[in-house]
């Protein structure tokens, strides 16, 4: 369990009006449908500080997946990395009312940050509003820069964590190391959000007893089941999907070998409660939240869940041998996107994106409990303003919700 | 000397992390116990991929991290590579039956009490 040690360690954070603390300080753009895509992207590119979220969007989705859609935008709003926020829309009842500007605004006001809406029939067109969305939104960036980094406790943080291209060391060295911080920021008063629903097959039964309630015990079995037999209706053999082409070549065999080693990293707190997708955590503490594993899809659904901070887990045995591409750029949206392996080949390929090895692990340098508290340190060097490997690139790869389906 | 990490103490594989190159023994290291324990590897297996640590039939069922991870499809010799083509998953598999999987999930229940 947790070293008492680092309860008092602090980061250097922006408070919101709620108390929060954000570890980056982002005006965020949001089209409320897609028609708007073009105005929140052209606002996003124009003025500094800012991010937004373009998606394919809200057409021909059932009430459940535009429901998804519509907490995706208010938690990245929510997010404590956002100073404010500035939602895009067509004209009053255009679309589904899931998307209502002013509906989505109300929620994400209840932050206590700034939010502003400009409707495009009220700015009188669609260039019209793109000038008028760039002045509002340079002042507000202004607004939000003039916000100090004060001293606040580490307990505020919430760290996602996402585990890819997972190899043999992802079970050995990189999850475990990951679960070992967890432990230690769990009891510091912080929380981590761990997903990755199909993951859970073959290891979820361990995970379910973890569980502080039976009633999220149960909904947990639940996921898995409803995620089990989405893939059997496929008819396929699940390792011709997952564990994928990769994984099985850096020695993973089957899907609940990927799994088992994929839980190491929640580590051995006790599991406070299951979120449903994009959902925030009532309290503190160490939480499952259903998602897609999609390197694109799942860091922004931890930040909408209230990550400030997304890890990302990387085995990387199967990647090209010198300065291999990440499997995601800046995919938090609001969230930066920090990358650690615990394998030390991956360590040496990668280094000029990989923030944070625990290759050590493996090659007998540094024992776990090592790693999980170097790992911790860095954690509060990135969320005191250390910029990752990734945010020192100008690319964002595309943004997938994690969408139920069908489609009509 | 190569070197194997066995995850668990009821594990029949262990994972190899340094590439072996027959002929050569095997350090196997158990992490809950840290105790080493040596065997001879038959074939190169790669960094990463598992090493059987006793003989298995075809049906045992492959335990690592003290969990099944799915059943051989072959008979594999103790130092032998484990891997997809002589073990296979039963999890979340649409090509095979029902009644299988069931079989599989209650030896998962089994193997976790």
């Amino acid at each position: 369990m947790g070293d008492r040690r680092w309860t008092t360690i602090e980061f250097l954070g922006y408070v919101r009006p709620n108390e929060e603390a954000g570890i980056r300080n982002y005006v965020l753009i949001v089209p409320s449908t897609r028609l708007v895509n073009i105005v929140a992207s052209r606002i996003a590119k124009y003025v500094n500080g800012t991010k937004t979220i373009i998606t394919g969007g809200e057409n021909g989705r059932h009430k459940k997946d535009r429901m998804r859609l519509r907490n995706l935008y208010i938690g990245l709003s929510l997010n404590a990395n956002v100073y404010g926020t500035i939602v895009i829309g067509a004209k009053a009842g255009f679309g589904y009312a899931e998307f209502e500007p002013s509906s989505l605004a109300q929620e994400m006001a209840k932050s206590g940050k700034p939010v502003r809406v400009l409707m495009v029939e009220e700015c009188g067109g669609l260039e019209k509003t793109v000038a008028e969305g760039i002045a509002l939104a340079r002042e507000m960036v202004q607004e939000a820069s003039r916000v100090r980094r004060e001293p606040v406790p580490i307990g505020k943080l919430a760290v996602g964590v996402k585990c890819g291209l997972s190899d043999a060391t992802s079970g050995i060295s990189g999850n475990p190391t990951f679960g070992r911080m967890s432990d230690l920021l769990v009891t510091a008063g912080g929380t981590v959000i761990f997903s990755e629903t199909v993951e859970l097959i073959g290891a979820e039964l361990d995970v379910a007893a973890r569980c502080e309630r039976e009633e999220d015990a149960r909904r947990l079995l639940e996921m898995v089941h409803e995620a089990e037999e989405a893939a059997r209706a496929t008819g396929e053999d699940i390792r011709t999907i997952n564990p994928l082409p990769s994984n099985i070549q850096a020695g993973i065999s089957t899907l609940e070998e990927k799994s088992l080693g994929a839980i190491q990293k929640s580590g051995t707190s006790p599991i406070r409660g299951v979120l449903e997708y994009a959902q925030r955590p009532p309290q503190p503490g160490l939480y499952f939240m259903d998602g897609w594993m999609s390197s694109f899809s799942l860091p922004m659904s931890l930040a909408a869940a209230g990550c400030q901070l997304v890890i990302y887990q990387l085995g990387g045995e199967d990647l090209p041998s010198a300065d291999p591409p990440m499997l995601a750029t800046n995919t938090g949206v609001v969230a930066p996107l920090m990358m650690m392996t615990g394998n030390p080949r991956t360590a040496q390929k990668a280094h000029r994106n990989i923030d944070f090895s625990a290759g050590g692990v493996i090659t007998g340098e540094c024992s776990i409990a090592e790693a999980g508290e170097a790992l911790l340190a860095k954690v509060c060097s990135i969320a005191s303003g250390e910029w990752t490997k990734g945010e020192t690139v100008c690319y964002e790869d595309p943004l997938e919700p994690y969408f139920l389906g069908p489609v009509f | 000397m190569y070197r194997a990490l066995q995850l668990h103490p009821s594990d029949n594989v262990a994972v190899v992390i340094t590439e072996c190159n027959p002929p050569g023994k095997v350090s196997v290291t158990s992490s809950s116990r840290g105790e080493a324990f040596e065997i001879e590897a038959l074939e190169k297996i790669p960094f990463g991929h598992k090493i059987a640590l006793r003989d298995l039939a075809k049906g045992d069922l492959i335990l690592k991290y003290g969990r099944p991870i799915g059943r051989a499809t072959a008979n594999i010799a103790k130092g032998g590579v484990v891997g997809v083509h002589n073990i296979e998953g039963l999890r979340g598999r649409g090509d095979l039956g029902r009644q299988e999987v069931d079989d599989h999930r209650i030896s998962g229940i089994r193997a976790s009490e």
